[in-house]
């Protein structure tokens, strides 16, 4: 099927599109507003659903033995600046495409009302300003699958940048009592780091230039003097251009650019210590808006350095990897502490997921493929399960209107599915083995152990922290004595089990067989590995 | 005997432009900071009558101050009806009285 | 003699455009005494409109291939056509704001338009004066009368106070610009920029010819004092730092439309001049690029007065509760984004001032729309004004935050196309201090957000104060205001036609 991708990407945005126009033509048609709303929400499934569906298919048509991209669209799209719409799906970007279209379509179903208990007290965000919700998380959800498609720079700035909008209003607009702190935070940190990558994306832009091996030319032939073309750009940086550049401000320019970019996405990651906006967001977010925060956004961070500065610039990344590895470990133990003083159950989770995003960081680091492989599960892995944790959460909340730890109390009695799922998820999370956190934290360990020996052992020894904030958290809401507030609580419904379960199914099978994900990406990393450790 | 020559002229005219400056810089009366503007262009002026008339020859410099006497006067005429309206609200012209638009 | 007499009388034949606006000028002035009564308000909004259309139509018709006219007093070229249309499209934006708006009286909308006719003939003559002495008139000509226009309201105090600031800073800044060219003429004894050209070129080698100045050194200064001069008269039109104190005044005082106006119109009006007046007579084309040719390091000198002006004026935003002084701050650090695109003193620098001025048009020009909306329905200017607009007039408050982002420089709108291609122009020309200056306009696009925010912010997420129903927008405005936001998409996501117009007016620049 010709146009895979772009059809991935522009589903959700045409589903947008087609709420908005509903929106506006209300008037003319008399329509009553309850039936804009399911008419949203229909739009809003079939695009998702489509969209979800058409990554499923990428997934089967794809050939992990090839590094180069697969499934690529590619026609001039700003001729006077070498501007192309150029999308690809190869092997460091395949894995985040499908997981980014499955939390797509999970948060869609998420934000459904169905079964939702009506309390006037406390509206459900799913019955507020519904197409408006709808259309701005359908945008929100192409521009992500354009982020990890685009293989032209400035497209991928323009994706990246698209994101930010939808997101601002999706946690301003249906977000907990702190929204509009977060949502401003979230979007000045990410603009901040934006800026400078854009200034970047130029820099690198203006940098290149054809060289014997390498020429340099538009989709349709014309030969060119400077290009977007990441792949391009990747040979050129691969090739040694960007460290003979003219310096800046006495340093070289290959160094410089790598750490303006590498400020832009250790901000979506979060690293510390860029982190601070992430446990506000995620805390106040509508529990859908959770979902794709900490299923997909944070991993574009992840995606960008692999893809940017360890693809482009090679020989300033492996200047850096030191620092990298040491900020993933601070990442990984601060992560673990901070998640032990936490009362609130989703900022724990907030700030597990900075924990584990440590772990993506400190893999990048070492260079080998084992490692690298290990990154990308982890981001795969982090994705299902952290997704998983904040739909627990919601639940919860729904139910209670609060999220206090200390508030609950021997519920297991009371909603024994419930306490399963969150168990599972809890254990997929702190890497049992069995469980998919599991293979890709051991994938990392053992990769990076020959590199980063003491690193590896405080990052281990986190592990133990990581199990004991989970498992006191599983105390206090669950064992001992029964909170009497909570004595008519209500178990999971359809709606959760429809999201729930899928996501615990994928958790336990890629405990069993992370293979699946491996054979995507292993070619490509591989292939980077070796340009990595190159000058070893 | 002192040979007045361009040099002179210039000095002259710097000497206003400071004495312009100084004046709308310094005044809190409106028609002094008008009169003030009145030096700095007329400061201009004798610029460049002086060098046309010592570096260039030709008319071009006497040209030029004459279309910015003619400017000077339709900006005087412009401000002072400013000045008037001004006076009709606050019943001064004191500039630091006018003080609706801060921050 | 006659030569230069039949020299002037061919010329009148590419003047029509101007010519026509003239003519428009005596005409909207005795239409005012002819049109009475009810139908008074919408025939004079005609009158302006077909004046405007015939002045596009000249336009159209009149060529633009570079020539000097009244003996290089005005020159016509691709740039002075660009800047011409960008004028005319905000004389009609403007009076697309006028005509529902209730700060100008019906009694009055004549003069008006009349006034706006004439400042708009002053700019389209600075835009294309080849001789400083026109440069001084034609920038007298639009001053004048904008005087006249700010304080139009004569029975609010505000606007006779912010006309009175207005012509006061304004008579010092071109008195220093007057100043400044009795020196470019005294060491150049020309004032034609096409003559001094080659002469500052030659002026860095040679002795200087007026011994009695002081030698070599004395006349460098001379120059150096004079181009900041010089600067004076262009930074107090496009608002930048240190001659920006007026704006905040004059925009919250003069009338909303007129403010729009003034906020795109004499900026882009400066930038016509000051990208004449350093292209032609301190750079020239040479090997694909431009060169400085004089002493004078003006690329510095207006890159340290862009890093100041945008800093300021964004620093400066983050405190106002008005609107109106927020976008007059707002417009001040625009002016500093735009000087970068000067300092880049590149041909794409140059193409990259004209881009973001065509954007800024619709972004800014918009954005004082839904000011003079809400004024004119809440009585609001007040930040406070417009909390939870978008439950009141759902279209607005939609229409307001793309203008804001479009401002803040987000993809995929056109304020994005042209802050990037200012700071591309810049890291074109590469080397640590153009990056640093880039880097300083990135920050600062950043801070932009969080005013621009405060606004969404109270619009979309704040619930309304007290008793706020849904408020009428009239039918022209909505139009507007669609018509503002397909412009900033289709701009932000297809900006090859105004790339390859601004490409060609930069070009025609340095050919003629």
């Amino acid at each position: 099927m010709p146009h895979l991708l772009t059809y991935a990407i522009f589903a959700p945005l045409a589903g947008s599109a087609a709420i908005v126009l509903l929106v506006l033509l209300r008037p003319l048609l008399r329509l009553p507003k309850e039936q804009v709303d399911s008419a949203s929400r229909l739009f809003a499934l079939v695009s998702s659903g489509l969209s979800f569906a058409l990554t499923l298919l990428l997934w089967a048509q794809f050939d992990g033995a090839r590094t180069g991209p697969q499934f690529v669209d590619h026609a001039v799209w700003i001729r006077g600046f070498n501007i192309e719409y150029f999308v690809g799906a190869d092997g460091i970007s395949i894995a985040m495409i499908i997981l980014s279209g499955l939390i797509s379509f999970i948060a869609t179903i998420a934000s459904m009302p169905w079964w939702v208990h009506d309390d006037p007290q406390h509206p459900h965000f799913s019955k507020r300003m519904v197409p408006g919700y709808l259309a701005l998380l359908l945008l929100l959800q192409g521009a992500m699958l354009g982020v990890f498609c685009a293989l032209d720079f400035f497209l991928f700035y323009v994706f990246w940048e698209l994101m930010l909008l939808p997101m601002y209003f999706l946690i301003g607009i249906w977000g907990g009592p702190r929204k509009e702190y977060a949502a401003i935070k979230f979007f000045l940190y990410t603009l901040a780091g934006s800026v400078l990558m854009l200034l970047a994306v130029i820099g690198l832009y203006y940098g290149s230039r054809s060289i014997p091996g390498v020429p340099l030319a538009l989709a349709d032939g014309t030969p060119v003097q400077h290009t977007f073309n990441m792949l391009a750009l990747a040979q050129l940086g691969q090739r040694g251009l960007f460290q003979t550049l003219t310096s800046l401000f006495g340093y070289r320019f290959d160094r410089v650019v790598w750490l303006a970019l590498f400020i832009g996405f250790a901000i979506k990651i979060p690293m510390f210590p860029f982190h601070t906006w992430l446990p506000d967001a995620h805390v106040e977010a509508p529990t859908p808006i959770s979902v794709i925060l900490a299923g997909v956004l944070l991993k574009m961070g992840g995606y960008g350095i692999l893809r940017v500065n360890f693809g482009i610039l090679p020989e300033a990344t492996r200047f850096f990897a030191d620092m990298i590895a040491v900020f993933g470990t601070i990442n990984i133990v601060y992560g673990a502490f901070v998640c032990l003083a936490q009362k609130d159950l989703k900022k724990l989770i907030a700030y597990s997921s900075v924990s584990h995003m440590g772990f993506v960081l400190l893999g990048m680091a070492a260079f080998t493929p084992q490692a690298l492989s290990g990154a990308m599960l982890q981001m795969w892995t982090h994705g299902i399960v952290s997704a998983m944790l904040f739909l627990i959460v919601g639940v919860l909340y729904d139910r209670a209107h609060h999220r206090e730890i200390e508030g609950f109390g021997g519920l297991a009695a009371r909603v024994p599915e419930y306490t399963a799922l969150m168990g599972l998820a809890f254990f997929a999370s702190m890497g049992l083995p069995g469980l998919c956190g599991f293979v890709s934290e051991f994938m990392v360990f053992y990769g990076t152990f020959a590199v980063y020996q003491t690193l590896v052992i405080v990052s281990a020894s986190a592990v133990i922290i990581t199990a004991s904030y989970y498992l006191w958290t599983i105390q206090r809401m669950f064992l001992g004595k029964l909170n009497e507030k909570y004595r008519d609580l209500a178990d999971v419904n359809w709606r959760e089990r429809l999201t729930l379960y899928p996501l615990g199914a994928l958790s336990i099978f890629f405990g069993f067989y992370p293979q699946a994900v491996l054979d995507l990406v292993n070619g490509s990393l591989q292939q980077m590995s070796h340009v990595l450790r190159g000058a070893f | 005997m002192l040979h007045v020559g361009l040099a002179h002229f210039l000095a002259v005219g710097a000497l206003l432009f400071a004495l312009g400056a100084y004046c709308v810089t310094t005044r809190k009366n409106a028609v002094g900071i008008l009169m003030g503007v009145e030096l700095i262009l007329n400061a201009a002026n004798v610029n460049f009558v002086a060098f046309g008339h010592y570096s260039w020859g030709g008319i071009h410099g006497q040209v030029f101050a004459l279309f910015v006497i003619v400017l000077a006067a339709a900006e005087a005429a412009v401000g002072l009806a400013i000045v008037l309206t001004l006076y009709r609200h606050y019943k001064t012209i004191d500039v630091t009285r006018a003080e609706r638009l801060e921050g | 003699m006659e030569a230069a007499i039949a020299r002037n009388l061919g010329s009148l034949g590419a003047f029509l455009p101007e010519i026509v606006l003239s003519a428009g000028v005596l005409a909207l002035f005795l239409l005012d005494l002819v049109f009475r009564g009810e139908g008074r308000r919408g025939r004079l909004t005609w009158a302006f409109g077909i004046v405007l259309a015939l002045a596009a139509a000249a336009l159209a018709v009149t060529p633009s291939s570079p020539r000097g006219l009244f003996n290089g007093m005005v020159v016509q070229d691709g740039l002075g056509t660009f800047f011409k249309w960008l004028f005319l499209a905000t004389a009609a934006y403007t009076a697309g704001i006028v005509v529902h708006s209730k700060e100008i009286s019906r009694a009055r909308l004549g003069e008006f338009y009349a006034l706006l006719l004439a400042v708009l003939l002053g700019m389209d003559l600075m835009a294309v004066s080849g001789d400083l002495l026109m440069v001084y008139l034609s920038l007298e000509l639009v001053s004048l009368v904008s005087y006249a226009l700010a304080g139009f309201r004569k029975d609010d105090v505000r606007s006779a106070e912010a006309s009175l600031k207005y012509v006061i800073y304004g008579g010092v800044a071109s008195g220093i610009m007057l100043f400044g060219i009795s020196y470019m003429y005294g060491l150049f004894g020309t004032t034609d920029l096409a003559l001094l050209g080659p002469k500052i070129k030659a002026f860095s080698g040679e002795v200087f010819v007026a011994q009695t100045l002081g030698g070599a050194t004395a006349a460098q200064l001379a120059l150096v004092v004079a181009v900041m001069f010089v600067l004076a008269g262009v930074g107090y039109k496009m608002a930048s730092v240190p001659w920006h104190m007026w704006c905040p005044d004059v925009y919250e005082g003069a009338p909303t439309p007129f403010t729009a106006f003034l906020s795109v119109g004499p900026k882009a009006a400066g930038f016509a001049v000051a990208l004449r007046f350093f292209g032609v007579g301190f750079t020239e084309a040479a090997g694909g690029g431009l060169v400085n040719t004089a002493t004078v390091p003006w690329p510095a000198i207006v890159g340290i007065l862009a890093a100041i002006t945008m800093t300021l004026g964004n620093i400066t935003a983050l405190g106002q509760t008005n609107l109106k002084r927020l976008l007059a701050y707002s417009s001040i650090a625009h002016a500093g984004y735009l000087l970068m695109g000067l300092a880049a003193a590149s041909i794409l620098g140059f193409q990259s001032v004209l881009v973001y001025l065509a954007v800024y048009l619709f972004m800014n020009l918009g954005a004082f729309l839904v000011v003079a909306i809400m004024a004119a329905r809440t009585g609001g200017e007040d930040i406070s004004a417009y909390r939870g607009l978008v439950r009141r007039a759902p279209f607005t408050a939609i229409a307001f935050t793309v203008f804001l982002f479009s401002l803040t420089g987000l993809p995929p709108l056109a304020g994005f196309t042209g802050k990037y291609l200012l700071f591309a122009a810049l890291l074109q020309q590469g080397g640590s201090w153009y990056v640093a200056l880039a880097i300083v306009g990135a920050i600062n696009s950043a801070i932009s957000l969080y005013y621009y925010l405060r606004i969404v912010k109270a619009m979309v997420l704040e619930p309304p104060a007290g008793a706020g129903g849904p408020i009428e927008v009239p039918r022209t405005y909505g139009a507007l205001l669609a018509g503002s936001m397909a412009a900033l998409l289709f701009f932000g996501l297809f900006w090859s036609p105004l790339y390859g117009a601004s490409l060609r007016a930069t070009q025609a620049l340095f050919r003629g």
